[in-house]
């Protein structure tokens, strides 16, 4: 295991960045995109949530998790409270192992990550089922392997602004 | 500073557990409001109109990308084009001057026989914004809403047929239930036959359900909508039979359908006026003119 990388002091992130990146991934949301696209687009919101909850949980917990995923079911038309409710409980797993999981090296993190989104897509159709939906397919537990695919990449890309270059 | 991982030494607040528990009450809470008691409409239209520029922002770019690549057809495209619509225009200008005949003797029996007049014709165009992301829902969102006077549950068809009906209207936008869209129903009727039944979404494909194992229905069989809901006028296209089963044992056969607009894929759709079902009701009684000045009075004022 490699410790190189929580070892590294970041430069404090500013709120404005963590605001600017929410809002790109909800104009994301509100792309119109290719009908087949939703089948292995994965949820950018949900990544960024995780994102911050591990490297900034002073910033982005529990609260701030519920509060976007209200934006992001009004930005889906789907139903109010799903994404909430989702995004708010692997809030609060990240949070229980907070510590553990900056330690982790961006492979090991993808691995949580995968299983985080695939538990916030679990959640969303049990509530779709209980409200009466039709089950739509194991397809739809694919995104999360294209986030988890991705994360290494997006997390770079994310602390690379707050990194000392100098050093 | 406020580095990411400095540890907190002073209380802030709740527990997350608490926050936890408090923020998946709340949201359970909005969940049965929002689909049992569909309390969060009024929520929404706020937010919405919030979205509308972000919307129209976000569409502008591929919007553009749109104009700029039908600026560039060749004249060659342009010509087959013109051509194609030349001859389909003189074909169709024969149909109509006889379409208008016929309506204009329809109009005359109809009104000899008192019927109400049918079909009333326009609509208004509008453009699809963009698809709901959900995927569970088939849902469209349009760029006319309550500004253009669009109402809840009328119908929306394209140029091959029925697509859905408008379940939410927003200030500025509004929402299709497209009829592919889980118990979303529509009364139609089999043309070959004349049989009337319902055409149920069931997310992603129509059927037709309810109907005996011994009646008669073929793949190939247009459905049209019949026009007996008040909603819908009759004879808009609606989906064509694929698929009959006829399980051995059931009482009900099972008939799949294909829908015949391009429920999914069209850019633009025409929201049409919903048809006055109730007849009017029958005239008052002559009233003396003095009270009836007085009625016309509160009319004007």
């Amino acid at each position: 295991m490699s410790y190189e990388r929580p070892q590294e002091l970041l430069k404090p992130v500013r709120r404005r960045f963590i605001t600017l990146t929410f809002t790109v991934a909800l104009l994301l949301e509100l792309l119109p995109l290719p009908v087949g696209s939703t089948r292995w687009l994965p949820d950018v919101v949900a990544i960024l949530i995780l994102h911050w909850a591990i490297n900034q949980p002073r910033r982005i917990g529990v609260g701030m998790a519920f509060l976007i995923g209200l934006i992001a079911d009004v930005a889906t038309a789907g139903l109010f409270g799903q994404h909430a409710l989702a995004y708010s409980i692997t809030a609060y797993l990240v949070q229980l192992r907070q510590r553990q999981l900056v330690m982790f090296n961006l492979g090991q993190q993808a691995l949580v990550i995968l299983a985080l989104l695939q538990a916030n897509q679990v959640i969303m159709v049990l509530v779709r089922l209980a409200s009466g939906a039709a089950f739509i397919g194991w397809g739809y537990f694919l995104p999360p392997l294209v986030g988890a695919l991705l994360w290494p990449l997006l997390n770079k890309l994310l602390l690379l602004p707050y990194r000392h270059h100098s050093v | 500073m406020n580095f990411a991982n400095s540890p907190s030494f002073a209380n802030q607040g709740l527990s997350p557990g608490a926050r936890l528990i408090l923020c998946v009450l709340a949201s359970l809470a909005l969940l049965v409001g929002d689909s049992h008691f569909g309390l969060m409409d009024r929520a929404r239209d706020a937010i919405s109109v919030l979205l509308y520029p972000v919307q129209r922002a976000v569409n502008l770019p591929l919007a553009a990308g749109r104009h700029i690549g039908d600026f560039f057809v060749t004249q060659a495209e342009l010509k087959q084009e013109n051509d194609r619509l030349r001859s389909l225009e003189l074909a169709q200008s024969g149909r109509l001057m006889r379409l208008q005949m016929l309506e204009r003797e329809l109009a005359q029996l109809k009104a000899l026989n008192q019927l109400k007049a049918g079909r009333s014709d326009g609509g208004q165009l509008a453009e699809v914004l963009y698809t709901a992301r959900d995927p569970f829902s088939y849902k469209i969102i349009i760029d006319k809403g309550m500004d253009a006077g669009v109402k809840a549950g009328l119908p929306v068809i394209d140029e091959q047929g029925l697509i859905g009906q408008i379940t939410r209207v927003q200030p500025l936008t509004s929402e299709i239930t497209l009829i592919v869209n889980k118990n979303q129903m529509v009364p139609v009727v089999n043309l070959r036959t004349g049989q009337r039944t319902l055409l149920y979404g069931y997310g992603g494909g129509v059927e037709v359900r309810y109907l005996s194992s011994g009646s008669d229905i073929r793949p190939g069989d247009q459905l049209v909508t019949s026009g007996i809901d008040g909603l819908y006028q009759d004879g808009i296209p609606v989906a064509r039979v694929t698929h009959v089963d006829r399980p051995a044992g059931a009482a009900f056969a099972r008939v799949l359908c294909q829908s015949v607009a391009g429920v999914q894929s069209s850019r633009y759709v025409l929201v049409l006026p919903t048809r006055s079902a109730v007849p009017p009701a029958p005239l008052p009684e002559p009233e003396p003119s003095v009270k009836k000045k007085k009625t016309t009075d509160e009319d004007a004022g």
